[in-house]
């Protein structure tokens, strides 16, 4: 397993390296000068020239390059340009913000998906069976955007029950990781119902049921178990994408994540910070990854790796 | 009854604590507290309550002296005197003083620091200290709008120490002569400031003032509406009527001193005849689209800069008149129907593109058909700054705030033929008269000469239309009712050291 873990380890530079060349090309591509973005509208030439030598914009692109990789290669993220911080500090201060909000999504994903989807299975077809598609349907396909708005209009200005937007006190985290969690919260019901009805049918429940073991027994021990593998690795893969997509969330909600961070650094052209965040979003996915791979094999005895 | 009164006395205590706190949502986090790098106006507000500059622009817009006790000019416009008030200093205890402002102003010039704004004292030829309370600038040639750049939240006066003691981290330790001083800041979600105990000018009334970013407009108008903060700034125009409905709070509309317009290549056919241009400005209904556009929010343009600029005066209309339009392109040979691109950014101005949907229509009805293009804005501005030979803009729009509050500025890089692109004249307007105008009251340095040289160059402007004349900007901010005496500044800052709770 160790073993694996390494090799897994190993196969992601090449992955981390192909991001790092696509975001280093992607922002010095784009059309635009981003000394112009970066000195103001009002700058003067002089002003420019200046701004040009100090970040190296200056030089040809495949020397940009290795200069970002050597740098990169030393632990060294660059300077914001537009705050003139390392990046590697800025991204400090907002990762772990995301990362909470990220995890209470998850969280309340986990604790009121799965419920809803095995309460669903056990019944099927039923009322309440419906109702849960329903609410999941609804869930996927409602936008972000506005569902977090509206949250904010009904529990905080209509009701008063929580704060509108920021970061403080627990009750603050309460709006914005539900408004994050709704679409996993929807995934993970739709999930685990299907897989439960699945296994549900299988021989071997049907032999425990013949045995006599209790429903209780067969639900929760040989049926459950089985039926959370797979879910289990898209509510993993779910959370890497909420730590990348909690963009719109944390705009709605003044949530001082690594979404904010970003979307200020691409309008201002801030490559650095662009990058440094890419690159800390992709490393998180394929670490997330990982640990999901590793925990399959860890609750389904079948998977091994050699 | 007793419970009753005391619960009572509690919560009026409580409230009493409450207001020792103005809360301010902002659209953004400031980027630097640095005061030459700080570029937007959520850094530079913060910025102005900490740090000073040496003289300031009322919100009336009036250059009054603030860290200057006075000033002369000498040696025909080309030195300028400035003595200073006495007895300041720094919050960190360090003295104000003449050593200090030519450090301040000599670093704001340097080529180290970059700063964007260093443009404004591009004149400035070295600072002579004279005596401890006061210096001398010399600049490389006359030049009257050096006390309104002086006013510039850019030119503040900074601690030297603090500056040479945390370095690179001053950005984040910002020292200043201010009414307030930086207490905290937390990356994205606050900044903190205390109120100068030591303040040599009239203290502000409210101890504590805080900054919160919020990005969303929605959500600081919930904001607001809450009371988890007193003042939203940038309201957004689909909330605006339901803020008018709460009693609790004001909604109040300020002036901006920045201008939107569509400038035409003067240069190239069909816009180098003034007649085209003339016609476009008769064609565009401008009452109409401020009303049904902008939801009223703006001013429609009487002259190429806004109120509240030294230096304006109200110089023409182009009256709605689309047979008029017809008749003035007919003159100029221009058959119709003729197609034109207008160039136009999204999510730039307010409602940018939407003005710029509203004018093609318009357009149309005198037989110019206009295709709108638009780009991503650092590739727009990259097009419009591109020099004549390679320069493929026929029309396009822009906006331009004069953050200095001088006509100087609102005029002098737009209009003189100098300033053609990649500078900021972009319409390629060259006119003899108005280059002899602009640079006479740059170097005038007599207030009412300089306002009547203006006044003739914005004429001369306005009749030749290098523009397509638009409207000024007015910023919406929503205040809470318990507070008064906050203050919308022209120039997009947002003050308040003269708030108090009602």
């Amino acid at each position: 397993m160790l073993t694996y873990a390494l090799r897994r380890l190993l196969i992601a530079l090449p992955t981390l390296f192909g991001v790092v060349l696509l975001v280093f090309l992607m922002v010095r591509l784009a059309p635009g000068d981003p000394a112009v973005l970066l000195a103001g509208e009002f700058a003067t030439p002089e002003t420019l020239e200046a701004i040009r030598a100090r970040y190296g914009l200056d030089r040809p692109l495949p020397e940009q390059f290795l200069l970002y990789l050597k740098a990169l290669a030393q632990g060294d993220l660059g300077e914001s340009a537009k705050s003139r911080r390392p990046v590697l500090e800025e991204l400090k201060t907002y990762f772990p913000n995301t990362v909470q909000l990220a995890s209470a999504a998850i969280l309340v994903a986990l604790l009121t998906g799965i419920p809803l989807g095995i309460l669903a299975a056990l019944r099927p077809g039923s009322g309440l069976d419906l109702a849960v598609m329903v609410l999941a349907l609804v869930g996927v396909s409602m936008p972000v955007f506005w569902f977090g708005l509206l949250a904010i209009l009904i529990f905080s200005v209509e009701l008063g029950w929580f704060p509108v937007a920021g970061k403080g006190t627990l009750a603050h985290l309460v709006l914005p990781a539900i408004t994050l969690g709704v679409n996993a919260t929807a995934l993970l019901a739709r999930m685990t119902r299907g897989t439960l009805l699945e296994v549900l049918s299988q021989d071997y429940i049907r032999t425990a049921r013949a045995k006599g073991v209790s429903e209780r027994v067969v639900i929760l021990k040989h049926a459950l178990r089985n039926a959370l593998i797979p879910v289990v690795t898209v509510a993993g893969l779910e959370f890497g994408s909420l730590l990348a997509g909690a963009v719109i969330t944390e705009t709605i909600f003044a949530w001082p994540g690594l979404g904010q961070l970003l979307v200020g650094s691409i309008l201002a052209r801030d490559y650095p910070v662009v990058q440094g965040a890419v690159l800390l979003v992709a490393f998180s996915f394929i670490l997330v990854n990982l640990l999901v791979d590793l925990l399959y094999a860890w609750i389904d005895p079948r998977v091994r790796y050699d | 009854m007793r419970n009753v009164l005391l619960a009572f006395g509690i919560a009026l205590l409580g409230l009493a604590w409450a207001q020792q706190r103005l809360v301010v949502a902002q659209g953004t986090d400031p980027i630097t507290l640095d005061a030459p790098l700080a570029q937007d106006s959520p850094s530079a507000t913060v910025v102005t309550h900490i740090s000073e500059t040496l003289f300031e622009l009322t919100p009336e817009g009036r250059i009054v002296p603030l860290l200057a006790e006075g000033h002369s000019f000498s040696d025909g416009g080309k030195t300028l005197t400035i003595r200073l008030k006495r007895g300041i200093t720094f919050h960190d205890g360090t003295p104000f003083n003449a050593e200090a402002v030519k450090f301040n102003l000599e670093r704001f010039v340097s080529r180290e620091l970059a700063s964007p704004f260093a443009f404004l004292l591009s004149e400035l030829e070295r600072v002579e200290v004279v005596d401890p309370y006061t210096v001398r600038l010399r600049l490389k040639n006359p030049f009257a709008p050096v006390l309104a750049h002086l006013t510039h939240s850019s030119t503040a006066m900074q601690s030297p120490a603090a500056i040479q003691r945390f370095g690179a981290q001053y950005r984040d330790n910002p020292v200043g002569t201010g009414p307030y001083r930086f207490q905290a800041w937390q990356k994205g979600q606050f900044v903190d400031l205390v109120r100068n105990e030591n303040y040599w000018g009239e203290k502000p009334p409210i101890p504590q003032v805080r900054f919160i970013p919020v990005p969303e407009g929605t959500t600081r108008v919930a904001l607001v509406e809450t009371g988890q903060a007193h003042v939203a700034v940038r309201i957004p125009p689909q909330d605006i009527a339901r803020l008018q409905a709460n009693r609790a709070i004001e909604v109040v509309r300020t002036p901006s001193l920045r201008t939107i317009y569509i400038y035409f290549n003067t240069q190239r056919p069909p816009f180098n005849d003034v007649r085209v241009r003339q016609a476009l400005n008769h064609a565009v209904n401008k009452e109409e689209i401020l009303q049904f556009v902008l939801g009223g929010i703006g001013r429609v343009s009487d002259a190429p800069i806004a109120p509240g600029i030294f230096g304006y005066t109200p110089v023409g209309k182009y009256e709605y008149n689309p047979q008029r339009a017809q008749e003035l392109l007919r003159q100029a040979g221009v058959s119709t129907p003729f197609r034109v691109t207008l160039h136009c950014p999204t999510g730039r101005y307010f409602q940018d593109i939407q003005v710029c949907e509203a004018i093609q229509g318009q357009l149309r009805r005198v037989g110019v058909e206009a295709t709108i293009q638009t780009l991503e804005w650092g590739a727009y501005l990259q097009e419009t700054q591109r020099p004549l030979k390679d320069n493929r803009i026929q029309m396009a729009m822009l906006g331009w705030g004069t953050v200095t509050g001088d006509a100087d500025y609102g005029l002098y890089p737009l209009f003189h033929s100098s300033q053609w692109a990649p500078g900021f004249n972009r319409s390629f307007f060259k006119n003899a008269e108005v280059d002899k105008l602009l640079a006479q009251a740059r170097i005038s340095t007599l207030p009412q000469g300089r306002q009547q040289l203006y006044r003739e160059a914005m004429t001369r402007i306005w009749q030749n239309a290098p523009w397509l004349f638009l409207h000024s900007e007015v910023q919406v901010t929503a205040v809470r009712q318990e507070v008064q005496g906050f203050i919308v500044h022209p120039t997009e800052r947002y003050l308040a050291y003269k708030a108090r709770f009602r």
